[in-house]
């Protein structure tokens, strides 16, 4: 979190400044099956984020040593494309990165049926394509479609989502302002038809009351996305190339 | 990742090359479907995406203000770059870039930078002080083959939609980059023996050598470059010269109509 409270980022009728209500999420579209050479993949556009996932395998896991004898392993790489943000980013892994693949990973692996794939890997990329705050949900979102996609089974869906706090106010899903302006931020990860939560990051400050507000929302929000990638996934198999 | 290269896939394209055909049924010098969007990614000051087959790649164009060289007070710079992330096929790995990613990019840049259609100076804010450094990033996220050609039009097209952001940094107004032309590239593989335009994922994979032109608006060439084990004669650079100034053309229209809207 940023700067705490010294920018005006609700207005005067109770709303943002993009003109959302608070419980209000940004326009979300959803395409599967957008990358030829994948084996599964998708497309998420989430406000002015666009993330875009591929899944390629299950395949030998190599070097050997990160093999698991009873399961498989997720490999995740989450990227931003240098042209991504407002200042370039140089290429390449940073600690920020690094730190959102390790627990994306972690996530996934809770609802990819990795047994089913003994000394095997699953690579997952990640690639954000332009950023507009909460990156690592769309990114999230994007990955699950893709693993649905590749037709890697999994006990659930698993959406990306956030919730945070603006002016003391607990809001649905923070733009850039919102983020960099705000007082929280708790990016979380739902599985929509059982209910858990298998990605939980937070930052900043909020009450006991806000965080059950702000999960609140964000349970809200992931079953209006989950249904988009439901859709998604029907509209790849209407279309029915490869 | 080694690739395994099928000797079927070999022989199958000899026998094809045989009868003039190719494996997905195009001739020599045709090219698959194109399509090309340009001013599509917010926070890149120019962007766009090409669709080549089944190639997918975007390029984005970013700026920074820096010192310029000792040499040069008065010129800016421009650097390209290419990534071929794990994202785009099996056979890519993580690491520092490869000398294959390395390649595109130098390739690219020097069919832009040798066109001469960014001008240096223009680039100049104080002499001596600020000068603009353009930074073009070549993204690729699907490789179907020939991603040379689609790498080349969507860094010119990105460049030529893009604008220079003064006003973020302080030192005027935004105004749309100067752009003067724009180099396009066509690329040759040797597949079955003989030399064919646009080359497919399988093509590259059971092909030889490969031959990048790239040509500016007066046909003159800019940037040239060989790839792979293999020789060509002179009389066959010729011909497929030929076919490059016609394909060329035709994608550099591309390139204007898709800037005029």
């Amino acid at each position: 979190m940023g700067g705490y409270g010294d920018v005006k980022l609700l207005r005067d009728d109770g709303k943002r400044l993009d003109g959302r209500t608070v419980d209000e999420m940004r326009p979300v579209s959803i395409e599967a099956g957008v990358l030829p050479a994948a084996d599964g993949s998708a497309m998420v556009t989430h406000g002015l984020n666009v993330a875009v996932a591929a899944v390629y395998g299950p395949m030998e896991a190599h070097p050997r040593k990160i093999q698991r004898q009873d399961r498989a392993v997720i490999d995740v790489r989450y990227n931003m494309a240098p042209f991504s943000t407002g200042d370039r980013i140089r290429p390449g892994f940073n600690r920020r990165s690094r730190e959102i693949s390790k627990v994306t990973a972690e996530a996934l692996e809770s609802v990819v049926l990795v047994e089913r794939y003994p000394r095997s890997k699953i690579r997952v990329e990640i690639e954000i394509l332009a950023a507009e705050a909460g990156t690592r949900c769309v990114g999230i979102t994007a990955a699950a479609v893709a693993l649905a996609d590749a037709g890697i089974p999994m006990r659930d869906m698993i959406v990306g989502v956030a919730s945070g706090k603006i002016e003391d106010t607990v809001v649905l899903d923070l733009d850039k302002a919102e983020d960099n302006y705000g007082q929280a931020d708790l990016p979380v990860g739902i599985l929509p038809n059982t209910g858990e939560i298998a990605f939980l990051q937070m930052d900043g400050d909020l009450s006991i009351e806000e965080f059950n507000l702000a999960m609140e929302y964000n349970f809200k929000a992931a079953s209006e996305i989950h249904e988009l990638m439901v859709d998604a996934l029907k509209r790849r198999y209407e279309r029915g190339d490869n | 990742m080694v690739e395994l290269v099928p000797t079927l896939l070999r022989q199958e394209l000899e026998r094809l090359a045989a009868d003039d055909q190719r494996i997905d049924g195009r001739g020599q010098w045709d090219s698959r479907d194109v399509s090309l969007e340009v001013d599509c990614l917010y926070n890149a000051e120019g962007s766009a995406k090409v669709v080549w087959g089944d190639t997918i790649i975007y390029a984005g164009v970013k700026f920074e203000i820096r010192t310029p060289w000792p040499d040069r007070p008065t010129q800016g710079s421009l650097m390209c770059g290419a990534e071929l992330r794990p994202v785009a096929h099996r056979k890519y790995e993580p690491g520092p870039p490869s000398p294959q990613s390395i390649e595109l990019g130098r390739v690219v840049d020097r069919g832009i930078r040798e066109s001469g259609c960014i001008d240096m100076e223009e680039l100049c804010i104080v002499p001596g002080e600020k000068v603009w450094g353009v930074m073009i990033d070549i993204h690729v996220l699907s490789d179907g083959g020939n991603i040379f050609d689609a790498a080349g039009l969507a860094a010119i097209a990105a460049l030529r939609t893009a604008v220079v952001p003064a006003e973020r940094f302080d030192v005027g107004e935004d105004h749309k980059l100067k752009v003067n032309g724009s180099p396009i590239m066509a690329s040759f593989t040797r597949a079955g023996g003989r030399f064919v335009y646009d080359p497919s994922e399988e093509e590259e994979l059971g092909g030889d050598e490969r031959i990048h032109i790239t040509l500016g608006d007066e046909g003159h060439l800019h940037s040239l470059q060989k790839g792979l084990r293999g020789v060509f004669t002179p009389s066959e650079f010729a011909e497929i010269l030929a076919v490059a100034e016609q394909k060329c053309t035709e994608l550099r229209e591309m390139v204007a109509e898709k800037e005029g809207n």
